[in-house]
């Protein structure tokens, strides 16, 4: 269904609210009534008018990776030194993880299976394979596994950045205030916007949390081609007993389930069974979600905006015809709202 | 206090500590008292925000995003002798609230998230320079202060979440840090660390679950006082119902 349009390059978010003089909850907030297809233009600390008691708010609370890691081909004399993106943790402990070579073509300083790359005195990988479904994507096996690994990740590391931000952030600034297990190769930026006050205000109106992980692979693969088709990753994802079992009250006592990012919606809908049931669950997911989808375990979704082309757009037609999209996103444009993680944001209800 | 808890039964530990060798000298002595926990050392500083994310991080990864009891207990002295605050090195000072105050703060924010689901335990580690300005205890004491206002605030704002913060004065000890401070004194007047545990384990446990914002003194009958104060508190509402 995708539908095209230009962003103009100033709408990017170059920096995060915090550093633009407004609070993380002060971003702007288009909101889009699923039944009339209004749209209405706020902040979003006023998401409270648009909520009611009983509602549900899905988060994802996987937290952010310092994901990108230098390193060099130590199998050659001289070997190229590259940028490791991880993007996926696999069920064997490997990881698929984007190979950008430091000099001249990106892909093209001679990666192959077979290469080991050094990153540290403690820390190496072995390129075992490109992955079948990603051919950009490289399998790795690191030296090092478990807490040992996200130890050493953590002091060698630095959050991946895009080229539209002013400054190499720090890695704070790319959580959410309720992340705990940590996982994403990206910080699941839908729910950036949420402060603890605010959660608890809303808790106190009725309006509950509930949380599960899904950790986020890469958003881009850095080929214009490849990420115009935008393949599905496969996405480590874990929805608790207590979670399905907040999310099945929810919805049976007539409440709304509302996800907080398209990967809270992702894991649901792969957690969910032909009865509508959220199912408590560990998996892996590739599940892609359009306008033939219906959504069986989720009533509305808070999303960032998200780019021409981008897989979020297809999954958004899950929600709203893709004219009300279009209309929505025509408005967002004319208005000045800001793209990408730390930019404004889009409830859909 | 580590050896207590595995003493205990905790199902698993996180220990951070700046020297390697007496971490893992720690880490290994409890794998030999209790070898199903699930134990993990981590060499960092907590005067560092990146250690701090990487410790927080770490700990998850390990337990699988779960933590129920967070104890800040790490600690700086600062410069021995212990100058007047006339004439404190300025880095030195910062580098003792770095530790002292920043760290705690800075811990708490990155595992409160964990630890919410789970209603659970922050303990921090005061001391009575908290409350007293010491002449020499510098920028120890002033951190100790900060410390206390922080952990009322921290538990004010956490009332409703059902994590409980308190803090324990573990009062005088022999520990390397107070022979440095007060190089006269006898240390062998002090209470060993491992005799000042007990309030930590009721502290961790689920005995205190609902018990918030409030300071202990681990070398005096903190039990007597609790009750006492439980009484009070009962009386003080029969008479409000009453009247």
């Amino acid at each position: 269904m995708a539908f095209t349009f230009i962003l103009p390059p100033e709408l990017s978010a170059k920096e995060p609210p915090e550093r633009r003089g407004i609070r993380r909850d002060q971003v702007r907030l288009l909101v889009i009534d699923r039944a009339t297809g209004r749209i209405e233009h706020t902040r979003f600390d006023k998401i409270d008018n648009y909520l009611r008691a009983g509602d549900l708010l899905m988060f994802n609370s996987s937290r952010t990776l310092p994901a990108s890691l230098r390193g060099c081909d130590c199998s050659a004399t001289h070997g190229p030194c590259m940028e490791v993106r991880l993007a996926e943790r696999l069920s064997d402990d490997s990881w698929l993880a984007l190979l950008v070579c430091e000099q001249g073509d990106p892909f093209g300083c001679g990666l192959r299976a077979g290469m080991e790359i050094a990153f540290a005195e403690e820390l190496t990988a072995t390129v075992l394979e490109r992955d079948a479904h990603i051919p950009r994507l490289w399998k790795l096996r690191f030296s090092i596994s478990g807490a040992a690994f996200v130890d050493l990740i953590y002091r060698l590391g630095r959050p991946i950045r895009y080229e539209y931000v002013s400054a190499p952030w720090d890695l704070d600034y790319y959580q959410t205030v309720y992340a705990t297990e940590p996982g994403s190769a990206e910080m699941p930026s839908a729910g950036r916007a949420f402060t603890w006050k605010l959660l608890l205000d809303l808790k106190r109106r009725g309006i509950d949390s509930a949380y599960m992980v899904l950790h986020t692979g890469l958003s881009s693969y850095l080929d214009d081609e490849l990420d115009r088709e935008h393949p599905a990753s496969e996405e480590e994802y874990f929805v608790s007993r207590i979670t399905a079992a907040k999310i099945n009250q929810t919805r049976k006592a007539g409440g709304r389930v509302i996800a907080v990012g398209t990967t809270v919606v992702r894991a649901l809908e792969s957690a969910t069974n032909e009865n509508g049931s959220v199912m408590e669950a560990h998996g892996y997911t590739r599940l892609k979600i359009d306008n033939q989808h219906r959504l069986r375990a989720v009533d509305g979704l808070l999303t960032g905006l998200h780019e021409p082309e981008a897989s979020h757009l297809d999954l958004l037609s899950a929600l709203l015809p893709v004219e009300q999209i279009h209309a929505a996103y025509g408005e967002a444009i004319a208005r000045r709202y800001l793209w990408h993680e730390f930019g404004d944001l889009n409830l859909i209800l | 206090m580590a050896l207590r808890f595995a003493r205990e039964g905790a199902a698993g530990l996180s220990l951070v500590a700046r020297h390697a060798d007496k971490l893992n000298a720690v880490g290994d002595e409890i794998r030999k008292l209790a070898p199903k926990i699930d134990i993990i050392t981590i060499q960092a500083d907590v005067s560092k925000p990146r250690d701090i994310e990487r410790i927080v991080a770490t700990t998850l990864a390990q337990f699988k995003g779960v933590l129920d009891v967070l104890v800040n207990n790490a600690s700086t002295i600062g410069p021995s002798p212990m100058p007047y605050l006339l004439d404190y090195p300025v880095e030195d000072f910062r580098e003792v609230l770095d530790t002292n105050l920043m760290g705690p703060f800075l811990l708490i924010k990155n595992a409160l998230p964990a630890m919410i689901e789970r209603s659970g335990s922050i303990i921090n580690v005061t001391s009575d320079a908290g409350q007293v300005g010491y002449p020499g205890w510098g920028a120890y004491g002033i951190s100790k202060f900060g410390l206390e206002g922080l952990s009322q605030t921290w538990a004010s704002e956490l009332q409703e979440t059902g994590v409980r913060v308190n803090w324990v004065d573990p009062g005088n000890m022999n520990t390397a840090m107070h022979r440095v401070a007060e190089p006269e004194e006898d240390p062998s007047e002090w209470a060993d660390p491992a005799d000042v545990t007990d309030v930590f384990v009721f502290l961790a446990s689920d005995e205190s679950k609902g018990l918030t914002g409030k300071r202990f003194q681990a070398q005096e009958d903190w039990r007597a006082r609790l009750n006492d104060e439980a009484r009070e508190e009962d009386e003080a509402g029969e008479l409000k119902s009453s009247s």
